[in-house]
């Protein structure tokens, strides 16, 4: 698996996505600036200019139309994806730490940082997904975490829950429509920080990254746990791969001295697990720093990393990927080859 | 003997992973009907890649490739 190194932020990478075909994946850092790319060749397609903070997370809608940001400068911001034009900004008391479109692209969730005097919040905004129109400054709904402050958040299938990873660990699940608390249960070692959440390509379940070292598979119609991947090293963030059944995950100690040999030939690394066996099935190095942040092609055809080193480095997967699996997978049909 | 302590080992995690499979093919089939369920009682295509690309969700080498 060779990668394409994308060289364009100058500071640690905190999100990156892909459009829903995976033909183009969107990079943002600490930088302030928000890259766009093309998957296939690494070649830059343009950037968004305007915050004036770290960036901290993006999303895009369904459509590929419009794309939201979240930085330190507490705003969000929605983009018009072709031209690089700022459409809407919507404001808020503290820094904005992950935004997430539902399905339809109808309603953009934003999880806002706690800070003296204010709790943090998830709060939900209705959005037009055309660029000429007028996005409503109105809050549709705003969830107080009085327990727990809320650090990542996504919708489940059919908008119907909003699920949140917290500080302590533990992970709810939110009514998508009042914002009621219908479950909060602990996830991942007590006080040990939910550092990514990401949906199965059809949201009814998802993976949990935290510092605890593991990365789970929950439910999202009952937060029952369904997997466990147990790691060496505090996770940032965990994806799930579509057409194979495995997972991936990033992490790294952010403390490790830059002097050893092994920050310098590049060690740090993706894992890869059987996402129903829960093996570690292989690594990926590359990475001089941490990774902060790992996505999927929604078409399976390969992976990004961005690191605390400030580089994206694209993978396709190769054949030795496509081909593995399990011998009990050849009997339940089609080499491992299902989407499962 | 060691050989048929080894075979027996090598069984034993062959059929564990026959039954941690089984149970996980169980529950999407569960979860994905259910789903279809609920789509369908919102008006909804049944699956959000209806109108995408037919095999986006990968099962074009498996049984559940047809989705009528």
């Amino acid at each position: 698996m060779r990668p394409i190194l994308l060289q364009g932020h100058e500071r640690s990478l905190t999100q990156i996505k892909y459009t829903k075909d995976g033909d183009i994946l969107f990079s943002c850092a600490k930088d302030q600036v928000i890259c766009a790319w093309f998957s296939a060749n690494g070649e830059r397609l343009g950037t968004y200019h305007g915050h004036q903070g770290a960036l901290w997370t993006v999303d895009i809608d369904p459509s590929t139309t419009l794309l939201a940001s979240g930085a330190a400068d507490n705003t969000v911001r929605l983009w018009d994806i072709r031209t690089g034009k700022c459409v809407k900004v919507w404001n808020f008391d503290t820094a904005v730490k992950r935004v997430d479109f539902n399905e339809d692209g109808t309603r953009l969730l934003a999880v806002t940082e706690k800070r003296m005097g204010f709790l943090g919040t998830i709060v939900v905004l209705d959005v037009i997904v055309d660029v000429e129109a007028e996005q409503s400054d109105e809050k549709a709904l705003v969830i107080t975490c009085d327990e727990s402050k809320a650090t990542v958040a996504a919708w489940s299938y059919l908008s119907r829950y909003i699920i949140a990873g917290h500080e302590d660990g533990s992970v709810s699940q939110y009514d998508g429509k009042t914002g009621e608390l219908i479950y909060n249960s602990p996830a991942h070692e007590e006080g040990m920080q939910v550092t990514d959440l990401q949906m199965s390509s059809d949201r009814t379940y998802f993976i949990t990254a935290s510092k605890d070292k593991s990365a789970k598979l929950h439910s999202s119609r009952d937060l029952t746990l369904l997997k466990t991947y147990l790691s060496d090293t505090p996770l940032n963030t965990a994806a799930i791969t579509p057409k194979k059944p495995f997972v991936i995950l990033g992490g790294g100690q952010a403390a490790m001295d830059v002097t050893t040999t092994g920050a310098r030939q590049g060690k740090f690394e993706a894992r890869f697990y059987h996402k129903v066996f829960e093996d570690e099935i292989g690594r990926v190095k590359g990475h001089f720093g941490p990774l902060n942040t790992v996505a999927v092609d929604p078409l399976g055809r390969g992976y990004a990393s961005g690191g605390e080193d400030g580089y994206v480095r694209v993978h396709a997967f190769d054949r030795g990927y496509f081909d593995f699996g399990y011998e009990v997978e050849r009997e339940v049909g089609g080499a491992g080859a299902g989407g499962y | 003997q060691d050989r048929i302590e080894e075979d027996k080992e090598k069984g034993a995690i062959v059929e564990e992973r026959r039954r941690v499979l089984n149970e996980w093919l169980a529950w999407r089939e569960r979860e994905e009907e259910e789903l279809k369920a609920e789509r369908r009682e919102l008006g909804l295509p049944e699956s959000l890649e209806d109108h995408d690309e037919a095999d986006a969700d990968g099962k074009t080498n498996g049984e559940g490739a047809v989705v009528e």
